[in-house]
């Protein structure tokens, strides 16, 4: 045996252990490394919250951004903002993905490649010097001490000038209000105060100014209290979302809105309640006119002029961007001036001056920018917090022109479009990361505060523009444009203001008197080419201009109305689309003067036959979710662009017209399906959406069994539902016409003996309007993925938390025989009448829960609490008891959702609270048990119960209208109590079926019509 | 295939009554099936396992990816896998009712079928068992649903019907394994004598020391007599205990008192058709007409008629009881049945169990083997279909309007069934040659019996 030395041995031993060792770890060891020193406001699994500003839309509502060890994980509407008191719509909540946007550049570009800001910057700075005049700034609204900055940059460098561009900017209204009052002027709507709210097509509810504000304030306006609330008038040609809310359809067309508010108002200055002098400037026009042009009845006009000068407070919006065409000041004026002129200036409606930092939008400018583009006079474009490529009409000829640009400078944080045809791209933060103010109205400022580090190698706006102006040697601040965010905020407590989210005044109310005598032409819209249909280009109530469509939830929670997700579509009416020989899915080609488009139709029964609407905001090239190609690459694009067909035109005022076209529809015979996600909107009277006539419930409870609606379909018994246990007579007339006795129960029960909670919810069908805010959230708080389009077209979309939308009660028709084909099934709308329900279904955490026994392996049961808790660990996927779930509300994880639709780096979006689920397993809403988890552990803390109204489920946080009530059901005491306490309207979904929900409905209420 | 040869005029005659030739005859023809293969043989057992081995790759596949690869869509989560499941273990029925059932009544005439009829029980149970287990989100954790003992106290939910399911599939599959096993111990006796090489040596250990003596016989007798009491109520509780995996539910069209005895009835049904399929061409092709005769093939059309009544009935009574609740759920799904997007599966059922069966009242029809044949084949699909209309109808029409579904079923499953049937073939195929298709001991006795009363029946 050879000599073996003890060096030798030592070496061997190591070897031999270093072996082992790398054997050992196929993978790398990851460690996790603790914080070395603390920082003092973050704890480890304790939510830090930041209030900051929402920047998906001008409304600038308030935000409280949830961070976990640094990284923010949810936005909620800041409950001290005036405007959304806490509140927040689901563009808002989606818009915490642009941070971890798998799209976001990652640091700047040059030509498509990587560069160094140095280098970038530098290149920049060299093609301004050549001819600084020809240095254009074009953009969005940055918030006033940006846009200061940026003033004051174009000033130091000798740029040629600045366009503000804002697609759906009220520049009508404005112009309105110069021309009314001679000064602009902002109106605010209270609607709350009101008692007769009309709505000329502002879709005040989704693509409105401000949809959580208007949205609140419509609920509250029509609480039962007194006779059953305001009443709500739709003057618009199709069945949106806001219309579905309102108790009456005036289906005027397109454009007429204007005519038809002036004829009312001219009908009630008639009947002495309003004020005709106001509308002197506006001509007279009789119902009858009125009425032929907007192909309505002369009678409805009649009826709601006497009606409105009855009411004591009433109060009409303005039309929205869908409808403003070439004459949409004098539009605006008219519905302006009947405010005037029926004295809701200065009760319901408020004038305020324009919040002096708001960047103002102008699409004469823009306009007056491809020109100047075209004719070479622009060297450098700088484009920021804007896509003008995609959202200005092909025939603007913008696109074209940037061609001609010597340079096109993107600051946007992720492609788009436009950033794709950029030269070099500087990108900015996401709102996320930067510093900001706002300005939601006259005195209300808010900031926004970065609540995690820039994830990319990006850098704030107003700091580049700083940059480039010191490369060219212009007397530039020095200060970051944190610096100059204080100074600006000097005269107020910048760290209060931060901490409260801004500095939230009082608006001052203008008194404006109308002035004036130029005469405005109010008259049906001018309309391009020829053609059988108007043509209307409506928001899309998610992807609003476009800018949502790269937001997956933005993409995936279904239209409030038409419930289709990920693609465009074309609605159009069925006798229309009878005439044509078309179904839904069938693609119709659309054709205007400035080109065509082929999208799938929808067949709706809600919607005028010489109207086709197309949404805007699909037909993206550019982007991960909005593209079809799904890695942010240029693709192929999803759906169609409605913009890219609009002729390019404006109103009397050069702002932009958007209601500006005939269209030419024949059916190409190809077919597309749409992802729908509802199925059937015929409610076949099942106890799913219910809707009572105010009569029940003024006084008159008991005789409500005429009510038509509620036939023995229901199969339901006599036994009251609701959590105070009512009897016999007592009971809610939604159960009126019920033969089969059934157990009548209290929820409360259904939870073991000694827990201190049973947790319920109740619903206010009167309240939810199906903005679907509740359905994001739900998405967001619970990590729920995202299933993109292929998957939703085959129905695995994973949302716990739906919208069903019932136009009406629905008839028991064995005669329906649908779904024979690929096509949905018919839409039960009727043209004129309105009857929709939204009913929110989630799981009901039933007391006898269907899902629980046949389980094979326990791995759905009850919890101590009376919640159906589903452990994941446990399922093995066998998927029963989805299907003895009678509401649907279980998911599948077919794929490991887990590995694939968290793209980049969107898992670090995740609730670290909430599982996030593997393959094969069932799952389903969960109350929020991770909220009720944590505050029973800070209760637990502080040595006390939970109090009411602390834990409260995403959904019903983030609901604008408060339909949601949540809390524990043991407490008689609490909010969810005594509103799931009401013997009329409160109801069980399919209460038939005996499943003992823990969720209290409680019907929407019927106002009918309005009475002149 | 083309039909066997006319019925001889002797065998005309013979209607009614059982072969009976001679001992070592018998020998000789029963155990010529085990004669070496034909390149043809090895051709379709090639097949066979080619397709299973494509289902194992689908199977894989869709372990690797997940369920979405199948056809499955909100609500509808119970698909191609489960009706497969309920399929296979109908055609489970049939063997165990010949053997056990008809062993008690002492209906003679099933001496020449049963060993057939066995064979194709377990191998159909075998198929069957896999299916819940394709069918599941997690089959890597298929063993939840088991109760066993473990430290993390975990235990099953008994009020479950998959639980139920799993107990009596489980012991069926014994329970048929065994019966199979002692019925074939006296004739893998007589192959063993008449073996060399491998044979031999496999013969020697499963015929278990078999001697043929009368006190073996008796305790062999015995034996069968009293796994015929316990496989009896096996053969309605297997199916009953399928049944209630939906009758317990409450899905309209599924939550049906009448589930057990349908079911079970569609069992047999199904399960004799598929002897019929299986065993007309092992006649055919073994040329075991002198054993297999048109008496046979008619009292099997005979019980098939039977059923099919009764499943023909319970289509009736379904859609009665549906009009008859008045309850609404009930009536559209019903009505979704007939008239709906599954309309088409819905009339191939009827047609084939209600309508086609119906001609069997013809006694020529009966024994009309190519008839017989063809008909087997429609009532296989059309019970399957009755499955797949029960299971996937009802699933796309519940309670919630909203989200009513449609499935249509994608290439990985229908994948995974087709190799199901290559799988059932497979090991029916290895059975062939392995051991005797008709029951050598069974048929001598019943010729020894018939000779001993001069041939008649």
């Amino acid at each position: 045996m050879p000599e073996l030395d003890r060096r030798d041995f030592l070496k061997l031993v190591g070897a031999s252990a270093g072996a082992a060792a790398a054997t050992g770890c196929s993978d790398p060891v990851e460690k996790l490394i603790p914080y070395v020193i603390q920082p003092e406001e973050i704890t480890p699994g304790i939510p830090v919250v930041y209030a900051s500003t929402c920047r998906e839309c001008p409304a600038a509502c308030g935000l409280h951004v949830t961070t976990r060890e640094g990284r923010p994980i949810k936005l909620e509407g800041n409950p001290d903002h005036p405007s959304n008191r806490g509140a927040l719509c689901a563009r808002g909540q989606a818009g915490i993905g642009r941070t971890y946007h798998p799209d976001r550049y990652a640091g700047p570009q040059v030509g498509g490649a990587a560069a160094s800001w140095d280098d970038a910057v530098a290149q920049v700075a060299d093609a301004i010097r050549q001819n600084p005049a020809g240095t254009y700034v074009l953009g969005g609204d940055p918030g006033p001490t940006a846009s200061r900055a940026i003033d004051r940059w174009l000033g130091a460098i000798g740029g040629g000038g600045r366009v503000v561009y804002e697609p759906f900017a009220p520049e009508a209204v404005r112009a309105a209000t110069r021309a009314l009052y001679g000064q602009p002027l902002v109106p605010q709507f209270d609607l709350s105060a009101a008692d007769l709210i009309i709505d000329f097509g502002s879709e005040c509810l989704e693509s409105g100014p401000a949809p959580t504000v208007h949205s609140r304030q419509l609920a509250d306006a029509r609480t039962l209290e007194g006779h059953g609330g305001a009443r709500f008038v739709y003057v618009g040609s199709r069945l949106s979302m806001t219309a579905g809310n309102a108790d009456e359809w005036i289906t005027a067309k397109p454009g007429t809105e204007g005519l038809v508010a002036l004829a009312i108002a001219r009908v009630a200055a008639r009947a002495g309640g309003a004020d005709a002098s106001a509308l002197s400037r506006l001509g007279s026009v009789s119902p009858y006119d009125a009425a032929e042009k907007a192909g309505i009845s002369p009678e409805d006009i009649e009826r709601l002029g006497r009606a409105v000068a009855k009411a004591k407070s009433p109060v009409a919006l303005p039309p929205g961007p869908a409808v403003s065409g070439r004459r949409a000041v004098a539009c605006a004026a008219a519905v302006l001036a009947f405010n005037q002129a029926v004295g809701a200036v200065g009760r319901t409606v408020q004038l305020e001056r324009e919040p002096e930092g708001r960047a103002r939008a102008s699409h004469r400018e823009v306009l007056r920018l491809v020109e100047a583009m075209n004719s070479g006079k622009v060297s450098v474009l700088i484009v920021h917090d804007a896509d003008p490529v995609y959202s200005l009409p092909a025939a603007s000829g913008f696109a074209e022109a940037l061609g001609k640009v010597g340079m096109v400078v993107s600051t946007a944080s992720m492609v788009d479009e436009t950033a794709a045809r950029a030269q070099v791209v500087l990108p900015d933060h996401t709102p996320l990361e930067s510093w900001g103010d706002a300005e939601a109205r006259d005195g209300v400022r808010s900031l926004l505060q970065p609540t995690v580090r820039p994830l990319m190698d990006s850098q704030a706006l107003v700091d580049t523009l700083h940059a480039v102006g010191r490369a060219l040697g212009a007397d530039v601040p020095d200060a970051t444009f944190k610096d100059l965010l204080e100074q600006a905020w000097a005269g107020a407590d910048f760290r209060a203001a931060l901490a409260r989210g801004g500095d939230f005044g009082t608006p001052s109310a203008v008194t404006a008197s109308p002035t004036g005598s130029g005469r405005l032409q109010v008259d049906a819209p001018m309309l391009e080419g020829d053609g059988d249909f108007v043509l209307l280009a409506f928001p899309h109530a998610f992807l609003y201009d476009g800018r949502g469509a790269n937001l997956p939830w933005l993409q995936e929670v279904p239209d409030p109305v038409t419930k289709a997700v990920w693609q465009s579509w074309a609605e159009i009416s069925t006798a229309s689309a009878e005439k044509l020989g078309v179904g839904t899915g069938d693609v119709l080609r659309i054709e205007t003067s400035a080109g065509a488009i082929e999208v799938s139709a929808i067949v709706r029964g809600g919607i005028r036959d010489d109207v086709i609407a197309v949404p805007i905001g699909q037909g993206h090239t550019h982007g991960h979710y909005a593209s079809l190609a799904g890695d942010g690459q240029p693709g192929e694009a999803r759906g169609a662009s409605v913009v890219s067909v609009l002729p390019s035109v404006t109103d009397e005022n050069g702002g932009r017209a958007w209601l500006t076209a005939n269209a030419k529809v024949t059916a190409t015979g190809g077919f597309q399906r749409i992802p729908i996600l509802q199925t059937s909107d015929n409610k076949r009277k099942r106890m799913l959406g219910e809707m009572l006539p105010l009569a029940t419930l003024t006084g008159h409870g008991d005789e409500g069994h005429g009510d038509e609606g509620h036939g023995d379909a229901h199969g339901g018994g006599h036994g009251g539902g609701h959590g105070g246990g009512h009897h016999g007579a007592d009971l809610g007339p939604i159960y009126a016409n019920e033969h089969a006795p059934i157990a009548e129960y209290d929820p409360a029960d259904d939870a073991e003996d000694d827990a201190l909670h049973r947790w319920g919810m109740a619903i206010d069908l009167d309240r939810c309007n199906g903005c679907s805010a509740c359905v994001a959230a739900c998405y967001i708080e619970n990590n729920i993925p995202v299933v993109g389009e292929e998957q939703a077209r085959r129905g695995r979309v994973m949302s716990w938390l739906r919208i069903n939308r019932w136009p009406d009660e629905g008839e028991v028709d064995y005669g329906q025989s649908d779904g024979r084909t690929r096509r949905q099934l018919a839409s039960r709308e009727k043209l004129g009448e309105v009857d929709v329900r939204h009913s929110p279904q989630l799981c009901q955490q039933c007391g006898a829960a269907p899902c629980e026994p046949v389980c094979p392996a326990l791995a759905t049961m009850h919890n101590r609490e009376g919640l159906n808790a589903m452990v994941y660990n446990r399922c093995l996927g066998t998927r029963y008891c989805s299907n003895n779930c009678p509401y649907k509300v279980r998911r599948f994880n077919y794929w490991d959702f887990s590995q694939h639709n968290w793209p980049g780096l969107m898992g670090l979006m995740l609730n670290p609270d909430v599982t996030v689920r593997g393959q094969g397993v069932m799952e389903k809403c969960t109350f929020c048990v991770q909220r009720i988890e944590s505050a029973r552990q800070k209760a637990l803390d502080e040595e006390r119960a939970i109090a009411d109204g602390e834990v409260i489920s995403a959904c019903a946080q983030a609901c604008p209208t408060q339909a949601i009530t949540y809390g524990n059901l043991r407490d008689s005491g609490s909010a969810v109590s005594r509103k799931a306490d009401d013997p009329k309207r409160g109801y069980h979904a399919l209460h038939v079926l005996n499943t003992r929900p823990a969720i209290t409905y409680l019907a929407k209420v019927k106002r009918g019509s309005v009475e002149g | 295939m083309t039909p066997p040869p006319p019925a001889e005029a002797v065998a005309a005659d013979r209607v009614g009554t059982v072969p009976v030739p001679g001992d070592s005859k018998i020998n000789r023809d029963l155990l010529s099936v085990l004669d070496a293969p034909t390149f043809k043989y090895f051709a379709l057992l090639g097949l066979a396992i080619v397709g299973v081995l494509q289902a194992v790759f689908s199977l894989g596949y869709q372990t690797y990816h997940g369920l979405g690869v199948a056809g499955y869509s909100h609500p509808i989560f119970w698909g191609v896998y489960i009706v497969t499941f309920v399929f296979w273990v109908g055609i489970a029925h049939a063997g165990t009712l010949i053997s056990a059932i008809l062993y008690l009544f002492r209906a003679k005439w099933r001496n020449a079928i049963n060993r057939g009829a066995e064979a194709m029980t377990v191998f159909a149970v075998v198929t069957a068992a896999l299916f819940p287990l394709i069918h599941i989100g997690r089959i890597w954790k298929f063993y939840f649903m088991v109760p066993y003992p473990n430290q993390r106290g975990l235990w099953v939910n008994f009020k479950s019907p998959l639980v139920w399911d799993l107990f009596a599939i489980n012991t069926y599959m014994t329970i048929s394994i065994v019966f199979f096993f002692v019925g074939l111990i006296p004739d893998i006796a007589i192959a063993r004598d008449r073996s060399t090489g491998w044979r031999k040596a496999l013969y020697t250990v499963l015929s278990l020391g078999w001697q043929g003596t009368s006190r073996q016989w008796k305790a062999h007798n015995r034996t069968v007599l009293h796994l015929s009491g316990l496989a009896t109520p096996l053969v309605l509780s297997v199916h009953s205990v399928v049944s209630w995996d939906f009758a317990v539910s409450i899905v309209p069209g599924w939550h049906a008192t009448i589930f057990a005895p349908y079911f079970v009835a569609g069992a047999i049904f199904s399960g004799f058709a598929m002897v019929l399929t299986v065993m007309i061409p092992v006649r055919r092709i073994f040329g075991l007409e002198e054993y297999l005769t048109d008496y046979h093939f008619e009292n099997m059309s005979r019980f098939i008629l039977l059923t099919s009544c009764i499943v023909g009935y319970a289509y009736g009574i379904e859609y009665f009881i549906a009009w008859y609740s008045g309850v609404e759920a009930e009536r559209t799904s019903f009505f979704m049945r007939a008239f709906g997007p599954y309309w088409i599966s819905t009339w191939i059922m009827i047609s084939c169990n209600g309508i086609f069966p119906q001609l069997l009242w013809f006694k020529k029809l009966r024994t009309h083997l190519p008839f017989l044949f063809v008909l087997s084949l429609l009532i296989n699909i059309g019970m399957w279909f009755e499955r797949y209309v029960i299971i996937i109808t009802s699933l796309s029409r519940e309670f919630e309007p909203a989200v009513w579904g449609l499935y249509i079923p994608r290439g990985w499953e229908l994948s995974i069934l087709v190799g199901s049937f290559c799988w059932f073939s497979m090991f029916f195929l290895i059975f062939l040659k392995v051991f005797p298709v008709v029951a050598i001991a069974e048929v001598k006795e019943l010729a020894i019996h018939d000779k001993a009363h001069g041939g008649a029946h």
